[in-house]
């Protein structure tokens, strides 16, 4: 296709922003009904995207090549079977993120909207970069939008949250840009060529040494952004901090840009090192699993319950991730997608209960289910989804996940199944102490159920919640070849770790045997 | 053609700053803007002469003029930085008691010493410039004559400054006893074409760069800076921060590109690196815990000297360039923002002061966070252009644990940097503050720097050009 498709859906939303300064700060409803505007027009373009996406190629696709600085610097942007859904859930939920903000967000609406729509183009950029360099130019400039977010319009803490949010994460990605330089300048030294072209760079094979600094530079960008156990420490406090749509974008795809990462540049670019250092971030995954789902049973304040369940949710993906095989990388993705509609949702639903409670302390709700009795379906739909209930999306995912683990490693799809189990606990328990029971606060009494505008923006989720729980092949058919090339790119040499150590193991013997035999042979000939 | 129309813009220069001293007595206190506008006349005709000269590579009196395509490309940075200083301080020096004609004049002199320096291959001629330039500086410093703080920075100014002449002249003296040449090239020669050193030759060369080392504020020569930063009249920090380090780095260019590749010595290449690490860490480090303005900034500009460094290092006179440029545009726009918080009599400068000013004041506080994002290093602006290019030509040189030093380093600068971001939007006021917004040719200047920090850090293409001819002309061209 020669329309530029791909850039429209990726500028809509600056487009909307730069025409959002010249608006009147005072005509707040114009502010919030344009960026709508902007955030809609932007998803239904990219639904073009979904239905255009050819499902038979691991090709990239809708790409887009120009030139912009030189020296390998180019604009180069495209869409194959890792990103498509990511851009999709990036464009389906920033409508429904400004639709919550509607009502919440009474001062500095011009900014507030501002930021959002520069923060969807960051985000869909970074899914959509080929070239390093762009890639990197739109990794940062998710950050500033999203530390606006969190520290003007944030909770008591704010200011702390967001300077912690930044700092940490530009930490990791100014040691990927050194990496990317050193890619860049070992690309140069091989070919005489100045290239920051992925395509280009995965052609390279470096030696294992440097492969293993490298790749440790970008996987500590990407498992900060994840987050990885230990370096999961910002996003507590960024959540409980953010307003609920800056939580809602946060979980739901700026923690996706982590896993993204892997899939796309760690893991190809860096095979021998990937397989060198499998078993600790395997490990780290599990960890964070289990710490992260502990972690989330004991915490008083709802929000942050759910900020921790996303630390134990994407530890499954990642460890999926690091499995290494077809259905747990696509079980990976398509947990992406389930933990950003189920996350997403869920904060929404501690949002809706903000508005009216102006608490998120557990403790402080009870009973109700009864003054909000549609507010209470929605909720355990979510809930569920995220518990991973058969006939909704999380389960689906789940298991996906956990039979491509069980294939690598079966100890680890054991513990790994923990953060079912660890879910289940702490959702349920939470809904049953918030929703069910008498009535403890009388403030209760005077809640309204939820609003049109508010079952506006959570019936499509539990749509398509329960499309994806009951269908998801066209999902997975259009995953299909890209994660097949891609696993081709990580396996060129070694195939996944346990399995690659009985290999030896078994490689060793018969050599052994061969040894042996020729030595047997040479010592007849020598009679 | 001949050498006096080679010379041509420099007299201009020099008869525009007679002349407006002249004038100066005649013009009464409220028209001294005249003067202003006059300068940048003046400045206008002059930049239409160097344009002319681009292609032409002049070269006379045995290279003590020299205007090659570098030389021509630092003079309109210089030009710029002047041009932009006079436009911040017309307003600026009727408001802060400062309404002296000399404020004009000392600007042009100080031009005319930058231009000496930067068209010279000669070492006796630079040094003449440097003298220009800093005595003009010194007393542009003290320019608020009832400010103890001014006069406190003039003083500092002067006693180090002539400190470190002193030891530039002593490492020429060096060099010359050594090499027998004032030129450049000869110098290098030498180190070429002599196998075995005698000590003076390298102990004039270090001296040589303690020398600069003041000018271009480094660690550990950067100990006046922030008190001649806070003390100095606003417009001439900002000057201060752009001018005389550009020069100060032109000049280490071309001695340090040829001389990398003359000499395999190590020891004049680890003293650059240990001072660019200090510059780097030291800078940064205790930015984190000013509260003036001014005094951040001339923080940050020390930390940005030490980036500036890694770019001499890895010999890369692009990557210099480009980032000076950047510099430029960036720096000067972030004191253009705070100039503009002042009224009569007032500037604010401390933290506190810039509580609510984002969304009280939304395109000041806007341009300056852009600034601030800029000199952070966030793409897509210039400044993170600029340390792109400095330290991917590091790593291509090797220079990889500097090159994460200087990562490691920008991570501490984000956090003062934001930090001003954080008062300016996320805190409430705690004082009210009330400030003089009708001043035009401020406001030009933000836009002209906003235009210049987004130009660049997007579409650098055109510059990028000019830059490499500049650097091919130098007989040294490195991607």
């Amino acid at each position: 296709m020669n329309f530029p498709i791909l850039s429209l859906v990726t500028f809509i939303p600056l487009a909307g922003a730069i025409l959002l300064i010249f608006v009147h700060r005072d005509r707040k409803n114009l502010l919030r009904s344009l960026a709508f505007i902007f955030a809609i027009a932007t998803f239904i373009l990219s639904i073009f995207l979904y239905v255009h996406f050819d499902p038979q190629t691991a090709e990239t696709q809708f790409v887009e090549k120009g030139g912009w600085i030189g020296y390998g610097i180019n604009y180069h942007i495209g869409i194959d079977g890792l990103s498509l859904f990511l851009v999709l859930l990036t464009t389906f939920l920033m409508p429904i993120a400004i639709l919550s903000s509607w009502n919440y967000i009474q001062k500095r609406v011009k900014e507030y909207m501002i930021f959002m729509l520069i923060l969807e183009t960051g985000i869909i950029g970074v899914f959509i970069s080929f070239n390093l360099f762009l890639f990197y130019v739109f990794w940062e400039v998710t950050l500033i939008p999203m530390y606006f977010l969190i520290g003007v319009w944030g909770g008591p803490r704010r200011i702390y949250a967001t300077l912690k949010f930044v700092l940490f994460t530009m930490l990791g990605s100014l040691l990927m840009l050194v990496a990317i330089f050193v890619l860049y300048s070992t690309y140069f030294k091989a070919t005489g060529v100045y290239s920051f072209n992925l395509f280009d760079h995965y052609k390279l094979i470096l030696n294992p040494n440097l492969q293993l600094w490298l790749f440790l530079a970008f996987a500590l960008s990407f498992a900060i952004k994840v987050p990885l156990f230990p370096l999961h420490t910002w996003l507590p406090d960024a959540h409980v901090e953010a307003p609920t749509a800056g939580s809602v974008i946060l979980a739901a795809v700026l923690l996706k840009m982590g896993a993204y990462g892997f899939l796309r540049f760690a893991l190809p670019l860096f095979p021998d090192a990937v397989m060198k250092l499998l078993p600790v971030l395997a490990i780290l995954s599990l960890i964070g699993i289990i710490y992260g789902g502990l972690m989330a049973l004991i915490q008083k304040d709802a929000k942050s319950l759910v900020a921790y369940s996303s630390v134990s949710h994407m530890g499954l993906i990642m460890l999926a991730i690091f499995s290494l095989n077809i259905e747990a990388i696509e079980g990976a993705i398509y947990q992406m997608l389930n933990h950003g509609l189920s996350t997403g949702a869920l904060f929404l639903i501690v949002g809706i209960l903000y508005e009216r409670a102006h608490t998120r302390m557990i403790k402080d709700f009870g009973g109700v289910s009864s003054q909000m009795p549609v507010f209470s379906a929605f909720f355990l739909v979510c809930m569920l989804s995220s518990v991973g209930l058969p006939g909704l999306n999380g389960f689906i995912g789940e298991i996906l996940c956990i039979f491509g683990i069980f294939k690598t490693n079966k100890l680890l799809a054991i513990l790994g199944i923990s953060t079912v189990i660890l879910a289940a606990a702490y959702l349920l328990w939470m809904f049953q102490r918030m929703m069910q029971g008498p009535i403890k606060n009388e403030k209760i009494l005077s809640f309204k159920d939820v609003n049109k505008r508010e079952i506006a923006y959570l019936v499509p989720i539990v749509i398509l919640m329960f499309w994806m729980g009951i269908y998801p092949r066209p999902f997975l058919k259009r995953m299909d070849y890209s994660v097949t090339d891609l696993l081709n790119r990580v396996n060129r040499k070694e195939r996944i770790f346990v399995q690659a150590e009985e290999d030896k193991k078994a490689l060793t013997e018969v050599n052994d045997l061969i040894d042996t035999e020729k030595n047997k042979d040479q010592e007849e000939e020598v009679r | 053609m001949n050498s006096f129309f080679a010379l041509l813009p420099l007299l201009i220069i020099v008869f525009s700053s007679l002349l407006v001293l002249i004038l100066e007595v005649f013009l009464k206190k409220e028209n001294k803007n005249y003067l202003g506008f006059i300068s940048l006349f003046f400045l206008i005709f002059c930049g239409i002469i160097y344009f002319r000269f681009w292609n032409k590579g002049f070269s006379y009196f045995n290279q003590s003029l020299v205007l090659d395509k570098l030389a021509l490309f630092f003079f309109f940075i210089f030009a710029l930085a002047v041009a932009f200083v006079i436009l911040l301080a017309m307003k600026y020096i009727s408001l802060q008691d400062t309404n002296y004609g000399e404020f004009y004049s000392l600007l042009l002199f100080a031009l005319s010493g930058m231009m000496i320096m930067i068209s010279s291959l000669n070492l006796v001629v630079i040094f003449l410039g440097l003298e220009v330039l800093s005595i003009s500086s010194y007393a542009l410093a003290g320019l608020k004559r009832k400010d103890e703080k001014s006069s406190e920075a003039a003083i500092k100014y002067f006693l180090l400054g002539s400190f470190a002449s002193g030891f530039f002249v002593y490492g020429l003296a060096l060099l010359y006893g050594a090499s027998h040449s004032m030129s450049i090239s000869g110098i290098i020669d030498y180190f070429k074409s002599t196998p075995e050193l005698s000590l003076m030759a390298p102990v004039g060369l270090g001296l040589v760069i303690i020398g600069f080392g003041f000018k271009i504020a480094v660690v550990p020569f950067h100990m006046w800076t922030p008190d001649v930063y806070e003390g100095a009249p606003t417009p001439i920090t900002a000057f201060f921060s752009v001018g005389p380090k550009a020069v100060g780095f032109a000049v280490l260019l071309r001695i340090f590109l040829s001389y990398w590749r003359a000499t395999e010595s190590e020891s004049i290449f680890w003293l650059l690196w240990i001072i660019s690490v200090l510059t780097m860490l030291v800078g940064n480090l205790i930015a984190l815990r000013q509260t003036n303005l001014k005094r951040i900034l001339a923080y940050s500009s020390i930390a940005h000297a030490g980036y500036i460094m890694v770019a001499i290092l890895a010999s890369d006179g692009s990557g210099l360039l480009f980032y000076l440029t950047a510099y430029l545009f960036m720096n000067i726009g972030a004191f253009a923002a705070v100039i503009a918080l002042s009224k009569k009599g007032t500037e604010y400068l401390e933290l506190e002061d810039y509580a609510g000013v984002g969304f009280k004041y939304p395109w000041i506080g806007a341009t300056f966070t852009i600034f601030l994002l800029s000199l952070a290093g966030f793409p897509p602006t210039a400044g993170f252009l600029a340390k792109f290019y400095v330290f991917s030509a590091a790593v291509r040189e090797g220079l990889v644990s500097l090159v994460i030093i200087g990562v490691m380093a920008s991570l501490i600068s984000v956090f003062y940097y934001l930090r001003i971001v954080v008062y300016m939007y996320m805190r409430e006021p705690s004082r009210e503050i009330a400030i003089n917004l009708e001043n035009p040719a401020l406001f030009l200047v933000l836009f002209l720097c906003l235009y210049g920090v987004l130009q660049l850090g997007l579409f650098p293409g055109n510059i990028l050009v000019i830059i490499k001819e500049a650097i091919i002309a130098l007989g040294v061209g490195p991607g």
